[in-house]
Formats: structure tokens, C-alpha cells, sequence
């Protein structure tokens, strides 16, 4: 990403030269390109900004604007989220947005056990009173068109099968047992429409290393639904750090009790159980994805390579004994 | 082996990022990363590569003891993991077809069993454990 680029652009906008120094890209993050740089206009105007622009092969086909979207509507709300900037369309040879960077902030490693050590339980109440209070709101808000809730869940087991069947390159038995599992088992009506984060877990919040949480990243999957298909992501098995506990914070119950509190919604079990066999399905549709850019010599990006291998495999043993457990 | 993991991993980050990035700009390749950016793809790469490693070393047992637990079953389809993976699948859209829970968990066991197996040869060279599930 030429730094001239950005300065142009960013002259533009605050109408005087703007210089860009320390940019660099983050690692990771398959479904969007990250950079951080900070920003110095000729008055002396100091920004750390940070852009978000579409990659030339993702991991995730993804709505363009519909990030920056979900960013304008909960900045400044009970859900702490990066302030967003400006979106554009070609400015950043992409389409992609610049969001205020936040200072400090530090996310989990999917490897790292105990990411928040002795502030996991602090952690944890806050992220899950984050979710209940993204559960809160009108997905209209959010510039998203909404569904009837009676057919919340199955839009998205049709989405997913569809890209499943779209991406799958060789027997996965398992994965389709899930599906056809998703398919014959009634779920109820969601109790609620609403936005759902689409990708809630603890790799994708921001925090102080101190106890606090600093902001909800990765809105690219955002839609409206069924808050169980977040809750059941965020509290998936996946997402713990090898814990045992929701994204190595709470245990469930605690989790799911500042969830109600904040959500206002009374937990569902027996909805819960369908959403958290939909979430691994899922997750494994993503990860035969990844794996799939790369068999199909689309992509090199090694974290879509890890993606396919290590992830795949974990959903593959967790998801077979799920539906073993409720065949 | 006298380094442990992170420190070969953060080595091989490094190398990257002080000395395979900066040479690549200067080179003048298009497109080429910047340091920071390139040190996250070697230490990921380096991960991928132990994990490959790991595989490979396992990858042979593994798939001989997989197609002997599903010999008697299967036959000559326990070949292979795709042939296996294939009659499984079979199986179990034949179980569910009848309603027959007994056999279709018995296909989702012998699935299980291979799946942890699948994992544990990956990652045993980097000290994870099993899967653990979320405490209700």
C-alpha cells in the first residue's frame, strides 16, 4: 500500500499536505488487509489511523462497505468499537475504510493459553456484556436488511451449505453429516432479529492487558439474525484457548448469565445446541475454504494455510463427537 | 534439538523481517511486504512447518492404523483417506436413510476416532492438546 496514496487522499481531506509516516501491515486478519500508520499534516495535525481494504483473494467473500456500516452505528455506543473515518472505494487501490487506530490494544493468539491471565474473569464479563448489547440492536441501524425470525437460522444454513458445496475438494463425511444433521432438526423462531457480529471471539476483541476491554473488531460478517448463532461462535470450543471456558474467560453458565443481563434475552439450551453444531459446521466451511485458495494455487498467504490444517482438523474432532453426542 | 519452539520461531520472524523483507525492497520486487508484515508470515510459516514436520513423521502409521480399524468394515475402501472417508460417508447416509442410530453411531465414532487421530499426529510436535470442550 503506497504510502503517496493514503497522503493524497488524506491531504484531500483535511486540506493541507499531509505526510504519512510508519506504516505497516498486520499479520493475519485473511478476510480484509490491515495497516497501521500514523498521519501529520502541515498545521502539525497528528492522526494513528488504521485502514481496512479488500484483498485480491479472501477468505471470506464479504460485503465491501457493510464493516464501516456496522463501525458508524455502534461508535460511541455500549460497545466499544474502533471510530470509523472514511470509506472509500478506489482510493486505497481497493475497497476499503480507515478507522481511528486504539491505542494499546492487544488481541488474544489463538494458541496462547490464558490470554488475560488473572483478568479472564473481568474479560469475560465484559465481552459477553459487549455481545448482549450488539444483540440489543436494530439491525436497521446498522444499514442491514432484516430477515423474519422464523427464518434466521435456516438463511444462514443455506448460505453456508451453498459455500461449502461450492469450495469442498474432497470427502468430508463429517461436514456433511452436519449439515444434513442442521437440516432435518427444528429450530426454534429466533427470539429476537437482530445484529449478529458474525465473527464474535476473542481473537477478534481488542484489550488493555490490564483487565479492560478496548474494541469489537472484524464487523465483516455482520448481518441480521438469530443472537444464538453469536453466542454459540463466541463460546465455541475453538475460541478457548484449550480452557474448557468460553474464550478463556467465564465459565458458560457466568457467560451466558451477562449475556442474558445485557441482552435482555433469556437463554435457549435446546436452540443453543442447534446453533453450536451450525457454528462448527461453519467454522469448517471456512477452513475448506482457505484450504481451497490455496489447493487451487489462488493464494499463497500462509495464514490460510494454517487455517486449512490446524483449525480444520480441531473442528473435524470436536464436530464428530458433537453429532455423535446427539445423533 | 537445544532451542525451544518460540525461540526458533521467533529467530526465523526476525531473519525475515531484518534481512529476507529489506532485501526483497531493495530488490525493487513489486508487491513485496514490509518487514513487519513478513516476519507474521515467517513465524506463521515456520509454525506450518513444524506442524508439517509432525505430520509427516506420523502420517504413515496413522493412515496404516486407520485403514486396519476400518478393514472389516469397509474392505477396500478402508483404503486411503479419501476412498475411507467416502465409504464412511456412505455408510452413515444409508444409517441415517433407515433410521438406524446404533449404526450411524458407530460410523460417527469411527470418524471421531480418526479425526483425534488426524489431530494428534499434527500437533504432536508442538506440545497441544486434545481438543477440549466447553464445560457446561
Amino acid at each position: 500500500m503506497p504510502a503517496e496514496h493514503l497522503a493524497a487522499l488524506l491531504s484531500a481531506r483535511w486540506g493541507e499536505p499531509v505526510a504519512i509516516s510508519g506504516l505497516k501491515r498486520f499479520h493475519g486478519g485473511s478476510a480484509r488487509q490491515t495497516y497501521r500508520f500514523d498521519a501529520t499534516g502541515a498545521s502539525g495535525r497528528h492522526e494513528a489511523l488504521v485502514l481496512r481494504r479488500d484483498p485480491p483473494a479472501s477468505l471470506i467473500e464479504t460485503d465491501r462497505f457493510t464493516e464501516f456500516a456496522a463501525l458508524q452505528a455502534f461508535h460511541g455506543s455500549a460497545v466499544p468499537v474502533p471510530e470509523p473515518v472514511a470509506c472509500e472505494t478506489a482510493a486505497f487501490g481497493s475497497p476499503g475504510f480507515l478507522m481511528r487506530e486504539v491505542p494499546g490494544g492487544m488481541a488474544a493468539g489463538l494458541l496462547e493459553p490464558e490470554p488475560y491471565g488473572a483478568h479472564a474473569a473481568a474479560i469475560g464479563a465484559q465481552l459477553f456484556t459487549a455481545l448482549g448489547h450488539i444483540h440489543r440492536a436494530d439491525p436497521a441501524a446498522a444499514g442491514l436488511a432484516s430477515v423474519a425470525a422464523a427464518d434466521a437460522a435456516r438463511l444462514r444454513l443455506d448460505h453456508w451449505r451453498r459455500a461449502f458445496e461450492a469450495d469442498r475438494f474432497r470427502p468430508e463425511p463429517i461436514v456433511e453429516a452436519a449439515f444434513r444433521w442442521l437440516a432435518r432438526t427444528p429450530v426454534p423462531a429466533a427470539q429476537r432479529v437482530c445484529v449478529v457480529h458474525g465473527d464474535f471471539r476473542s481473537g477478534n476483541v481488542l484489550h488493555d492487558g490490564a483487565g479492560r476491554l478496548l474494541a469489537v473488531l472484524d464487523w465483516e460478517m455482520v448481518h441480521a439474525g438469530d443472537p444464538l448463532e453469536d453466542l454459540a461462535w463466541a463460546c465455541d470450543p475453538l475460541w478457548s484457548h484449550m480452557s474448557g471456558r468460553p474464550g478463556a474467560t467465564l465459565p458458560l453458565r457466568e457467560a451466558v448469565a451477562a449475556w442474558e443481563a445485557a441482552s435482555g434475552l433469556a437463554f435457549d439450551a435446546g436452540a443453543f445446541r442447534w446453533w453450536q453444531v451450525f457454528a462448527q459446521a461453519m467454522g469448517a466451511t471456512i477452513w475448506i475454504s482457505a484450504a481451497r485458495e490455496i489447493v487451487d494455487g489462488r493464494s499463497h498467504d500462509p495464514v490460510l494455510a494454517f487455517a486449512g490444517t490446524l483449525p480444520y482438523r480441531f473442528h473435524m474432532v470436536t464436530l464428530s463427537r458433537l453429532l455423535e453426542e446427539r445423533w | 534439538m537445544s532451542l525451544v519452539l518460540p525461540q526458533l520461531l521467533d529467530c526465523l520472524a526476525a531473519a525475515m523481517a531484518a534481512e529476507v523483507a529489506p532485501a526483497l525492497q531493495l530488490h525493487g520486487t513489486a508487491g513485496a511486504p514490509d518487514p513487519h508484515y513478513a516476519g507474521g508470515s515467517a513465524a506463521t510459516t515456520a509454525l506450518l512447518l513444524m506442524l508439517a514436520a509432525s505430520e509427516a513423521r506420523h502420517i504413515a502409521a496413522r493412515d496404516a492404523a486407520a485403514n486396519a480399524a476400518a478393514l472389516a468394515d469397509l474392505g477396500p475402501a478402508a483404503a486411503g483417506r479419501d476412498l475411507r472417508a467416502a465409504a464412511w460417508g456412505e455408510r452413515l447416509l444409508a444409517a441415517e436413510a433407515t433410521g438406524d442410530g446404533l449404526a450411524a453411531r458407530a460410523v460417527l465414532a469411527c470418524l471421531a476416532a480418526e479425526a483425534a487421530s488426524e489431530w494428534a499426529s499434527l500437533v504432536a510436535g508442538v506440545g497441544l492438546p486434545p481438543p477440549v470442550p466447553i464445560a457446561e
